[in-house]
Formats: C-alpha cells, structure tokens, sequence
C-alpha cells in the first residue's frame, strides 16, 4: 500500500514535470516536440536522479554517523564542490564541462580531507570526528570561496552564488546518460549496505558482536555517499534540504529498517526533486526559482505533517 | 549669479520652477554650495569641489567629459574610461568602499554610486567630515540628472546643464524599427537575462533591437532554457569583461542544452564589453551605434 502510493507519487511528479512548463506544448504534440525532448524530459530524468541520489546518500550518512542532522553540506562535499566550482570560472576556464568536472574535483577533495581529518585519534571513522572534520572544512572551503570571489576580477563571479544555490538548467541528455553510466555502483553498494547498516544502528560494538564488519561497512558507505553526492553536486549545484528530511520523512513511513528505507528514500527524493524543479520552472514563469527554494518550502510542511502524525500515535 | 537666483527665488518668482526642480542646488545660506543627492540628503560644499573622488566608473567618465578630469584625484578598480583615468590612483571598489584609502587622498568630495552599502559609507564619510554625494547610476535617464549635478558640484553649471541637454536629447531620440529580436545572456547555468529596467533595454531600444525579455520589469532575471527557446531571439547578445583577444563563441554555447536556442545552432552573437555597455556613461550615443553596426553584422 505504501509502496502503491509512493509510486503513484514517482508516476504523478514526472509526468507533471514532462507535461508543465513556461512553454505551452499541446498533450497531442508532446511526443514530437522538440523543447519536451531536448530539454524537459532529461530536465526531468536529471531531477529525480539528483533528487534520489541526495536522498539516498543523506540516509546513508544519517545511519553512518548516527546523528540526525547529517547531509552532505554538515560533511564539507557541498562547500568543496562551490570552491572548485568558483575557482572554475575565476580561471576563465572556456570548456562547458569545466565548471562540472570542477566541483567533481572539490567534493572529492574536501571528502579525502574529512577522511582523512576522521582518522585522527585512531579509531576510523569515528562518526563524532567527521561530524566536527565536516563543519571545519565546510568553513574553511566558504571562506576561501568568499575570497576568490572577492578578490578575483572576473564579473561572472557574482553568478557563480546562482550555481551554488544550485539548479538544473544545466540538464542535458548527456548529463543524464553520464549520471546512468556512473550513480548505479554508489547506488548498489548503498542498497547493499541495508543490513550492517540495521546492525550499526544498535552501536559499533554490538553490530560487531553481531557480526558485522564494521570499519569496512563504515567505509564502503562513506565513500559511496560521497561519491554520489558529489556527482549529484556537479551537474545541479547545492541543492539543500533533500538530502536531510527526505530520509527523516521515509523513516517515519517505512520504520528504521534499511531495507525498505533506502529504496523508498531514493524514489522519494527523486519524487520531491522532479516536483520542485516543475515548480520552480513553472510558479514565477517567465522567470525561474532556485530550485533549493522550493525543495525547502514543499518538504518542510510535507516533513512537518509526518511528524505530527508520528508523535500523535 | 547664484545670489540672484536666491534673491528670486525669495521673491517667490521662481517657485515653481525649484518646485519642479526639487533637487537642483541652492546657495546655502553660508553662501557656500548645497545640494540634494539622489538619496534625499542635502550636501554642503564651501566652495566647488577640488579634488574629487569619484566612487563609480559613470561618473568618473561624466567627470572627465564636463573638463573635471584634473580634479579627480581617486578612483575605483573599474574606472577605465577615458584612458587619462587610469593614471589617477585608484583606491579599489566602489560598493562597500575602503573608506580609509578614500580619506587618505584627501577629497573634498567623494561621489558614490546609490546603494545600501553605500549609503552607510557615505555616512561615515560624513562622519570624517568629508562630503560625500550618492548618485543612482541606473538607467539613461539617470545620465543627464548626474551630470547637471556634477556641473554644480564642480562649479561647471552651464558645462553641466549643456551635457545633460545632449543626453536627454538623445535619450528621447527617435527610436528605430526593431531590425532584430535579441536575449541578452549574461550567465548561462542557471540562464541570467536582461530585463526591461536595465540600461541595455534602453540602449537596444536606441539601437533597433528589441530585447525580447523586455517584459521581466526588473534590470536582470534568471529564467529557463525552455522560456528562451519559446521567445526565440534573432541574437543572443553576450557581454564580456573587456575587449581582449576576438570574441569566441561563449563556452555555454557548446553545451547540448544550448542547442535548442535557434540563435545558438545558427550561431548568430553579438559580443559587448562591459566598459562601453554595462553602466550609464556619456558614451551612450556611441555605444548604440557600435550596438547597431554590430547587429547588422550578426544579422547580414
């Protein structure tokens, strides 16, 4: 049944993001014309991928450090990814997939960074360590991004804030294809993960007892977070918000079980994402919303009604 | 000259007039100089200003045209505008000013362009007793109001009054037919365009393009891909930070998505640098007609 209704919701917000947009394409016409195939469609197909990869990595991390508040800004990827992203365009670099490949590098960056920042003290990984490596990186990558922008002369740097507070204007079919090819492994060992990660929950301890591999699961969850957060950066830009309440909303549906949690945080990421994106495309038309805005305005009511109904009963 | 107009203005004949004209100057009952900036505040200079520093590229340009030139003795980062400017010092940015480097070439009189920031730095300024106007920089017709207020400031009022008469002149000039349907593009991921409450609406309209975003009320807007492609501009206009090495089609123009933009596929740009295009200066008339030669290439 929740199953039913969340695909329904899957089925409802894709179709509204094909069929709705600033430009008016007839139902009868909407297979041949050419804006819905070159730009709403992989528009479409981007957002729900984003939006399930944010979601899904932020459950992934949320179960990793067992803190509530963990996304992939609180661990340093996002500000990374902004510092590559504006150094990018400080550099005059000419290449359309520079600025991308940029904030790829960054993110990655500052996650080898927190890391290794994590190690310190012995124990690896300790989720109290990455919490407080994350927020140091993330502070210092912003003051250095606030610098480069200041100081630098290029006049487009006022426009690399608009990257930053992220968007999909940038979808393309090759986009889509190149986030195909590259999200299903973080993907599959994310979803592999489910059971150590149920183990986890209980404590390191006892999840070794029980007889999982701890340091190697808290390894393999990290860097795939990281991974596919990363990429989810570099082809929208700092999308917030998806990736911290849409995997608090699944758990009130599905319980803390990761099993049926991670599955349904991605769908319902990808969901919440591919809605937004048709809103913000369609609210202000002919202008367009920063995307982050809307995730923010429809999931907090939507994540406020689930609370209320979970403290209810 | 200046007591006879306050002596008529006393007598009340002139009130009308210095009603319609609320922010032109009066001579301060010191009988030094007082104006009304662009923020309401009243200035007083004791004498016409000497050494100036002028805190927006504008009116650095406006400066040197009214013949003040010489009395400029700081400027921004960005005043590149007639080369003789760039040999005064420069005391670095002009929004959120460094009010130290401003004081330490000891003006007296520092023009700002108008902002919240800016207003604050003008009330420290103040604060160090040193004069200081806040001029909206904004629009075309911002151009000639600047420029009888600088006459005044400078002790240059007929230069002033004869420059602001050109320009107005020219900015109620007759508008051409469009020739060609242009977007200006001015960042590509997420598309940033240029609305109708921009200077470069107004210098297209002058130059018989039609800015085919002139409906968005505002000087600049972020809008979809899919919305530009609905508009389909003749041109897509691309402003750049100075006039280097021959233009190139922008990268963003090589991006898949961009391709659905019929001017990017059929490869028709236009290419303005922010010197002459991007602010209000004297300059306008020539801008548009570089705007318009540069449109008949890009649509031969």
């Amino acid at each position: 049944m929740r199953w039913l209704g969340l695909g329904i919701v899957v089925a409802v917000a894709f179709a509204l993001a094909v069929v709705l947009g600033p430009a008016h394409v007839p139902l009868a016409e909407l297979l041949t014309s050419d804006v819905v195939r070159s730009l709403r469609l992989p528009r479409a197909l981007l957002a729900f991928l984003v939006g399930g990869s944010l979601a899904l990595a932020g459950t992934g991390l949320q179960a990793l450090v067992r803190n509530p508040l963990a996304d992939p800004s609180l661990l340093g990827l996002s500000g990374g990814a902004g510092l590559g992203a504006v150094v990018a365009i400080a550099l005059h670099l000419a290449n359309p997939w520079a600025l991308p490949l940029a904030a790829f590098a960054g993110a990655l960056g500052a996650m080898a960074l927190v890391y290794r920042l994590g190690l310190v003290g012995g124990a690896e990984l300790d989720p109290r360590v990455l919490i407080l490596a994350g927020v140091a990186v993330g502070a210092f990558t912003a003051a250095v991004t606030t610098a480069v922008v200041s100081l630098s002369d290029a006049a487009e740097l006022r426009n690399a804030f608009l990257w930053l507070w992220g968007g999909l204007s940038g979808a393309s079919w090759d986009s889509v294809w190149l986030l195909c090819v590259y999200a299903p492994l973080p993907i599959a060992v994310l979803l592999a993960a489910a059971r150590p990660l149920d183990l986890l929950a209980l404590g390191e301890e006892p999840a070794r007892h029980l007889g999982a591999d701890v340091e190697s699961v808290k390894r393999r969850v990290y860097v795939a977070a990281s991974l596919l957060t990363a990429a989810a950066v570099a082809v929208s830009g700092v999308i917030g918000f998806v990736g911290l309440v849409v995997p608090h909303a699944m758990r009130l549906l599905w319980g803390h079980r990761h099993r049926p949690l991670l599955p349904a945080a991605f769908l319902g990421g990808g969901a919440l994402l591919a809605f937004s994106d048709t809103v913000a495309r369609v609210a202000v038309a002919p202008r367009e919303l920063p995307v982050g805005i809307v995730t923010a305005l429809i999931g907090v009511p939507v994540f406020v009604l689930l609370l209320r109904r979970w403290t209810a009963s | 000259m200046r007591r006879w107009a306050h002596r008529t203005h006393l007598a009340g004949l002139l009130l009308f007039a210095a009603a319609a004209c609320g922010r032109g100057s009066r001579s301060a009952p010191s009988g030094g100089l007082t104006v009304t900036d662009d923020a309401g505040r009243a200035v007083v200079l004791a004498q016409p200003a000497r050494r100036i520093v002028s805190l927006s590229p504008g009116v650095t340009e406006l400066l040197f045209a009214l013949g003040a030139g010489d009395r400029v003795v700081g400027r921004t980062t960005w005043c590149d505008y007639p080369p003789a400017a760039r040999a005064v010092p420069s005391v670095g940015d002009g929004l959120n000013p460094n009010i130290e480097a401003v004081a330490a070439r000891h003006p007296d009189l520092v023009v700002l362009y108008r902002s919240a920031l800016n207003e604050t730095a003008a009330a420290q300024l103040a604060r160090l007793g040193l004069a200081a106007v806040l001029v909206q920089q904004d629009r075309l017709e911002d151009l000639a109001r600047t420029a009888r207020l600088l006459g005044r400031l400078t002790g240059a009022d007929a230069t002033g009054d004869s420059l602001a008469q050109v320009l107005e002149r020219f900015a109620s000039g007759p508008r051409p037919p469009p020739r060609a349907r242009v977007a200006f593009v001015v960042w590509d991921n997420p598309p940033v365009v240029i609305g109708g409450g921009s200077y470069l609406d107004q210098l297209a309209a002058l130059a018989g393009a039609a800015n085919v975003f002139h409906d968005i009320g505002s000087a600049s807007a972020q809008v979809g891909l899919e919305t530009i492609v609905t508009r389909d501009p003749d041109v897509v206009v691309v402003l750049r930070d100075s006039a280097g090495p021959p233009p190139e089609p922008p990268g963003f123009t090589r991006r898949p998505e961009w391709r659905a933009v019929r001017a990017v596929r059929q490869r028709r740009f236009v290419y303005l640098t922010g010197s002459l295009f991007g602010r209000p200066s004297p300059r306008a008339p020539q801008a548009v007609a570089e705007f318009r030669r540069r449109l008949e290439e890009a649509t031969r």
